[in-house]
């Protein structure tokens, strides 16, 4: 057995250290570093290449045991897990975390680019591999686009932003998937927690594979469950009447050269989605920039010719054109400029569950799901996206917002328009029982087609919502903002809950995101009511479970990346998440560690001493550790549980050691449980686990882990178990001096 | 409703704590918390998160009694505090009784949409069992607090008493157990 | 609950002796960590069958001490420091210690008296008259040292409060008592002419601060004057994370 005094703290000198999360666990156990220096080196190497062979120095090093070395207080915020070095603590990680989470948000929110191609140029890609044709080949690309963009907002001042990027969606999909799918079986929801135990089946299973591991076990800046949970969430809520985000804010009308007809098979598609059978559901405003593609196959066609038939489509179309020019043939990986496709980053649960996704999913590169392109083809769509975004997009929707703003928005927020609005509601009030007997939509005077549960297109009330979602989009939130906040009591007024509920629920995160607005607390407690609302309107007027969860989880994550007394309300709104049972039980558990990361955000005022949530952090991730124990993910649970203790840390006065004898007991066999399990999930059988902390059973199973690196470690263990049961048992005496009579305490 | 009262020390060690039931309106007396029986220690990690709290108001209230200062919203539960100028702290967990229609064993079960302080609108209003954040409750557990500062300075005046030690007269518990039942 | 006899109860002031023995609550208490009540056996009741709890803390306010008693007592304990020094510093290190858990009291007895005799001097209507604040900065915290606390223990205000003035030392004030009461019937010898007794009550004044939440060192100077030659000087420094605090607590507004 380690008796304390065994562990003398020796600091290892810095040519030690080949990494710093290598370092921190070293210090913890010091006197082995040496024998294990270069199989440490070995393992940072073969984990900076992310190469998935299970070794079991590192599953071992994961152990959630903390020494008995005196010296662990001061190490303690170190863990052993690589993964987690690279984040820091969440007071270095906090900035850079949210900062994250904030751009996750914000490319959530990016315009829609509707893609229509015709059956020559679908076909024409599907040669190349992509199955699902011309959109499959764009989508990718559209996520991120090279090279800053520059947006002007409404008052004329400029912005370049980095993360700028737009949504390829299919047009013959585009809103008709809310339709087609039936709601109850396999709801967005269900199939986020359908992804989310995949993911993590993946990731923690019994089959020793470590590296999708080692992925979510960062926990500091924010879970990669949790967010991809987020990410899940924010791109599961299809295109819907009440909010324009889904909406295409453009459509790529593509033929190839190819085509025998072109000019006229640009004019029929262009009908169609005008009028034909491709036309979009009349709450989708019909007035989108269409933009006229033609896509050049290099090895089948001449470019003299091409280029003829592009001159005439700038004629015919005007400037909204581009020329295309790709390879036709499929690109395998022997060829000489192939490239791998980008991963879509934006995949609906759905896709994840149907596979598409699985190249993210699995590390596991040499299957098929994996295709190639060639450079050319690469740099050619590149420079297409971005001119398309920087020289069609963006100006038409800045245009169509100061056009909006000029003509709708102004005479709204005029005397003309607050009159309008207050004549309307008294012709509600006044007309509330007529229209009650008749039933006929339009018997209170509002635009809000109640039969159809939306205003048509034309109306003030929609073309708002539109401009402040292309403000949003422009990411201009002090327009969007106050658009929001324009518009959000004429839903109300019209009873029309799922666009008020949209309303109130952009309008804080617009303020949210408005990096200069709302310092006051008045300001936080607004945004609170608005989330309320935005929340009791989706859930019980309209019992849309997603976007209720989507408003809540961008409440969390937006008020605790503004930090200060906002995580605490970040925290209450991830609680009221689990009291709605929103989420299923793999959600439930990832809220609790939002609570507790929330929390541990929470950092002291300036130099004092309180002001830190600490113990309340510590507190949920012993709680989510312990839902994940029982959820039987050790690997989960012991990362949770390492936090707990980094978390506590702080408050303790002696380290693992709690004043409570409850908590402390709690505590223990929470310690014990994790660590059998996880034991048991790295192959180690049954019979090996130390039976509830006995003598007999550590020493064997010290002996079983003699071979490995971490030997002290574990050994550590029942000693310090101990120790606690003996300290929490009676109260302690800190500063029992015996050398004299008088009490100081 | 059901209560659990902590002294802790300056340090957080905990120096006395006893758990018991509302005695008015028919209560029996003994506590009844929404944790199963398994999940007793609930109690105690609610009491010291909500140290994070007491340590904030402390120095921005000057008040001894700092009224109610934490709440556990997944299982209403709400913390009061009471600062002796010596910094030991008295903390007063008090949890509603369950009404019977929310189920949920762990306390996540289905609350009402409007969140924890509509909930909490449903019981009488008046009764201190019923709402643990009213002007009533709040005077209840000041005098409560008060009852028990007197006898813990009582204790703390002793020679034989060393502070920061465990209380451990059957007659202070008595005494707490009288106050409880007097106020709370 | 069932009630524990009421014969148990311990801590009795007559058993309030000088010198510390075993108590006997110790032995006849179960498990530690099992707070429940215990009928414990054998503990030494008052023949009056009243405990410490039954005595009302205010009835000894008012009450006259003789002095003599108290400065017999006084060389008692400065005795009893004495054995076992090493020097002048040691001594006074002693002196400081017996007085630090009676500061740490002194605080609660204090408070409990301003708030009960604020509440009964207005027949008992507790809601309109707030009991007194906890210290929460520097200057508050001397005020209560300099005028409640030394009306508790002398019956007089301390006769003097400075703050240094010198700016390296921002964290130092002083107290002044003209003729302390320790140090009445002491006459310290020659060779030890450093010594002032009224170390104890420096650590008193500590008890005071470190239990309000204030860490400083506490120690009693001789400064004689011609009219005041037993007068004694005070000086409290306070740590730094006290002064850092108050940093804070300026910037915030807090009084």
């Amino acid at each position: 057995m380690t008796s304390p005094g065994d562990v003398t703290p020796v600091k290892p000198p810095p040519s030690f250290s080949p990494g710093s999360g290598r370092n921190a666990s070293k210090l913890r156990y010091p006197e082995e570093q040496e024998p294990t220096v270069s199989i440490d080196a070995e393992l940072v190497e073969s984990r900076s290449v992310s190469s998935p062979s299970p070794s079991i120095p590192a599953s071992t090093a994961e152990l959630p045991i903390r020494s008995a070395s005196p010296q662990a207080r001061s190490i303690r915020s170190s863990t052993p897990q690589l993964a987690r070095s690279s984040f820091g603590s969440p007071f270095e990680g906090r900035f850079d975390g949210s900062e994250d989470i904030r751009s996750l948000i914000i490319r959530a929110f990016s315009p829609t680019v509707a893609v229509y191609a015709s059956e020559d140029t679908d076909d024409l890609v599907r040669n190349k591999g992509f199955k699902g044709g011309f959109w499959d080949l764009l989508r990718p690309f559209g996520e991120t686009v090279t090279g800053k963009v520059i947006i002007r907002d409404s008052v004329g001042a400029s912005r370049a932003w980095e993360d700028f990027g737009v949504r390829f969606v299919d047009l013959k999909t585009l809103g008709r998937a809310p339709t087609g799918q039936d709601p109850g079986r396999d709801s967005p929801l269900a199939q986020i927690e359908q992804v989310l135990e995949k993911q993590l089946g993946a990731s923690d299973g019994s089959s020793g594979t470590q590296v999708p591991a080692k992925d979510i076990l960062g926990f500091s800046a924010t879970t990669p469950p949790s967010k991809l949970f987020l990410r899940q969430l924010l791109c599961s809520t299809a295109a819907s009447p009440h909010e324009t985000f889904g909406h295409p804010v453009a459509s790529v009308i593509a033929i190839s050269s190819r085509n025998k007809a072109p000019l006229e098979t640009l004019r029929r598609l262009y009908a169609e989605t005008n009028t034909g059978e491709q036309r979009l559901p009349d709450w989708i405003h019909q007035e989108y920039l269409r933009y006229y593609v033609l896509v050049h196959d290099e090895e089948r066609d001449d470019i003299t010719e091409t280029t003829k038939l592009y001159d005439q489509m700038k004629r015919h179309f005007g400037l909204h054109c581009h020329l295309l020019r790709l390879r036709s043939s499929q690109c395998v990986v022997t060829d000489d400029d192939s490239m791998q496709v980008p991963h879509c980053e934006w995949l609906s649960p759905k896709e994840h569950l149907l596979g598409v996704g699985e190249t993210e999913t699995l590390v596991d590169l040499g299957t098929d799901g994996t295709s190639h392109i060639f450079d050319s083809d690469v740099s050619a769509i590149k420079s297409f996206v971005r001119e398309l975004i920087v020289q069609s997009i963006i100006p038409y929707m800045e245009n169509r917002v100061a056009v909006w703003n000029d003509q709708v928005a102004a005479r709204r927020r005029g005397i003309s328009g607050r009159f309008m609005s207050l004549s309307k509601r008294w012709a509600g009030f006044s007309s509330s029982s007529r229209s009650g007997a008749s039933g006929s939509s339009g018997g209170n005077g509002g635009n809000y087609d109640t039969e159809h549960n939306f205003y048509r297109q034309e109306t003030p009330e929609a073309i708002l919502r539109k401009m402040a979602d292309f403000a949003f989009m422009l990411r201009d939130w002090k327009l969007a903002s106050s658009t929001y906040e324009m518009i959000r009591s004429d839903y109300g007024n019209d009873k029309a809950w799922k666009y008020h509920a949209g309303a109130h629920e952009m309008c804080a995160v617009s303020m949210l995101l408005n990096p200069l607005a709302m310092s006051a607390k008045l300001k936080l407690e607004s945004v609170d009511q608005m989330f309320e609302t935005a929340c009791y309107s989706y859930l019980t007027r309209c019992s849309d479970a997603t976007h209720a969860l989507r408003c809540l989880a961008l409440a969390v994550e937006l008020l605790k990346s503004r930090g200060g007394s906002a995580t605490e309300s970040a925290a209450r709104w991830a609680m009221r998440v689990m009291d709605f049972g929103l989420v299923g039980s793999v959600g439930q558990i990832l809220f609790m560690e939002r609570v507790a990361a929330c929390y541990a955000s929470k950092t002291p005022v300036g130099g004092a001493k309180w002001g830190a949530r600490r113990r309340k952090a510590g507190m949920w991730s012993l709680l989510a550790a312990d839902q994940w124990l029982q959820a039987g993910r050790p690997t989960l649970a012991s990362a949770c549980l390492e936090e707990a203790e980094r978390l506590y840390a702080d408050v303790l006065e002696v380290d693992g050691v709690f004043p409570l004898p409850e908590m402390q007991s709690f505590v223990d066999n929470l310690r014990r449980a994790v660590t059998s399990d996880y034991l048991q999930a790295r192959g180690f059988t049954a019979q090996d686990e130390p039976a509830s902390g006995e003598a007999g059973g550590t020493e064997e199973f010290s002996e079983k882990l003699d071979k490995r690196k971490h030997r002290r470690s574990l050994m550590g263990l029942p000693s310090q178990l101990d120790a606690g049961n003996l300290i929490s048992g009676g109260p302690r005496d800190p500063d029992d001096q015996p050398n004299d009579d008088f009490e100081r305490a | 409703m059901s209560y659990y009262f902590t002294i802790l020390s300056p340090t957080d060690t905990p120096v006395f704590n006893i758990a018991f039931g509302t005695s008015k309106s028919g209560g029996d007396g003994i506590a009844r918390f929404r944790f199963p029986d398994t999940a007793q220690y609930m109690n105690q990690f609610i009491i010291h998160s909500s140290l994070d709290i007491v340590e904030e108001a402390q120095w921005t209230n000057g008040a001894m009694y700092l009224k109610h200062v934490d709440t556990y919203p997944p299982a209403a539960a709400y913390i009061s505090a009471f600062l002796t100028p010596s910094g030991v702290r008295f903390l007063l967990l008090h949890q509603p009784p369950q009404l019977s229609n929310s189920g949920g064993s762990s306390g996540f079960g289905a609350s009402s949409i409007l969140g924890s302080s509509s909930n909490l609108a449903r019981g009488s209003t008046s009764s201190i069992a019923a709402n643990p954040t009213s002007p009533q409750t709040e005077e209840a557990v000041r005098q409560f607090m008060t009852e028990v500062y007197e006898n813990y300075v009582k204790t703390a005046m002793s020679p034989f008493y060393k502070q920061g030690a465990e209380i451990r007269s059957p007659v202070f518990r008595t005494r707490v157990t009288a106050a409880g039942k007097k106020w709370l | 609950m069932a009630a524990p006899p009421r014969h148990s109860a311990m801590l009795s002031m007559n058993s309030a002796v000088a010198t510390p023995q075993p108590m006997p609550g110790d032995m006849s208490q179960g498990p530690p960590q099992s707070l429940t009540p215990q009928p414990s056996q054998g503990l030494r009741v008052p023949s009056n069958r009243k405990t410490i709890y039954d005595r009302h803390l205010n009835r000894s306010r008012n009450a006259e001490l003789s002095r003599a008693s108290f400065a017999y007592l006084f060389a008692e304990m400065v005795t009893y420091a004495q054995r076992r020094v090493t020097g002048i510093q040691d001594l006074e290190k002693r002196l400081n210690e017996q007085g630090y858990p009676l500061g740490l009291r002194l605080l609660d007895l204090l408070f409990y008296r301003t708030t009960t005799t604020s509440s009964s001097a207005l027949s008992s209507s507790s809601t309109s008259s707030s009991p007194p604040n906890r210290p929460l900065r520097i200057l508050t915290l001397l005020h209560l040292i300099h005028g409640p606390l030394w009306r508790l223990l002398f019956g007089r205000s301390a006769d003097a409060l400075e703050h240094s003035v010198s700016p390296d030392t921002p964290n130092e004030y002083m107290i002044t008592d003209n003729d302390p009461l320790v140090n009445t019937y002491i006459s310290v010898p020659r060779e030890m002419n450093q010594l002032n007794c009224a170390a104890f009550v420096a650590g008193i004044i500590e008890g005071v601060c470190d239990g309000c939440g204030f860490e400083a060192k506490v120690s009693a100077h001789n400064q004689p004057t011609e009219m005041w030659p037993s007068r004694t000087v005070f000086l409290l420094s306070f740590g730094e994370s006290v002064m850092e605090r108050e940093k804070v607590l300026e910037r915030s507004g807090i009084k």
